[in-house]
């Protein structure tokens, strides 16, 4: 796990870095998804509620757009998909312990699975390894953001 | 009908400021929802849309103003519509003493867009 500016960033993960979410392919060819340290420290930390959106189950959701919501008492913000795929579950777990999300962001606090439309062919779009940890941790710089 | 159409009618102005943020927190939800939110301003909800107005409204002593939750709602894409009668009754010219960002409509509009709506919500 690289720590960036203090946020935990794992190298094995695929980033859209522009929204802070990861993506992780999966052995039977489905995507989990959730959301980075750097974006639940955006936040503000406790969060009230993480909902994916009911209606968007079974739907193809375009890369960038909203998958579900985090909200806490002072900010509400989409959580964009990393990759274009069909929503296939939320993470249930979320709905007793939102907070899941920030403080176990890459294990419990996972918040939806897709199934990815392109894979393949996206994945060149996201950031990952040490180059992508590079191109990240560029990103915080120019944002002035740390987890600190 | 639109089922990813949405809207927010606004009453509630400067006399009662602990109900104008949670009307635009919702409105930012629902945009950050993929919902396409429209507010619509009439009553004394268009007091709001005046220049200088919102600054001074705070729903919560030592909070922030409502105008900081109107530009977050505003930032996340929700488009701010008025009723043009409301602004008659508070002598408001609506050509240079709204804020940017406000479409003026009649009240025709509203039933109109009601139908398109799947949710219409009253503040």
């Amino acid at each position: 796990m690289a720590k960036l500016n203090g946020c935990d960033l794992p190298e094995d993960l695929y980033y859209l870095i522009e929204k802070h979410v990861w993506a992780k392919p999966m052995d039977d060819g489905t995507v989990r998804v959730g959301m980075t340290a750097v974006a639940g420290n955006l936040a503000g930390g406790n969060l009230a509620g993480v909902t994916v959106k009911r209606k968007s189950m079974g739907k193809e959701i375009p890369q960038g757009k909203s998958m579900a919501t985090i909200e806490s008492s002072k900010f509400v913000g989409p959580v964009p998909a990393p990759v274009t795929g069909v929503l296939l579950r939320g993470n249930d777990k979320l709905s007793s312990d939102p907070n899941l999300a920030v403080s176990d962001p890459y294990g419990e606090g996972w918040i939806a699975e897709l199934q990815p439309a392109d894979w393949d062919g996206e994945k060149d779009s996201l950031a990952t390894g040490l180059d992508g940890l590079a191109a990240y941790q560029t990103k915080l710089d120019a944002d002035g953001v740390s987890c600190n | 009908m639109d089922d990813e159409k949405v809207m927010l009618i606004m009453t509630s102005g400067p006399d009662t400021p602990r109900r104008c943020a949670t009307p635009f927190f919702f409105a930012t939800l629902g945009a950050a929802m993929e919902y396409d939110v429209t507010m619509f301003f009439t009553i004394d909800g268009t007091l709001l849309l005046k220049k200088g107005i919102a600054e001074t409204v705070y729903p919560k002593e030592g909070g922030k103003p409502v105008s900081e939750f109107m530009q977050d709602a505003l930032d996340a894409g929700v488009k701010f519509v008025a009723c043009t009668a409301s602004t008659e009754l508070h002598d408001i010219d609506p050509a240079t003493d709204l804020i940017d960002d406000v479409k003026m409509v009649g009240g025709a509009w509203m039933w109109q867009e009601a139908e398109d709506c799947e949710t219409v919500l009253t503040f």
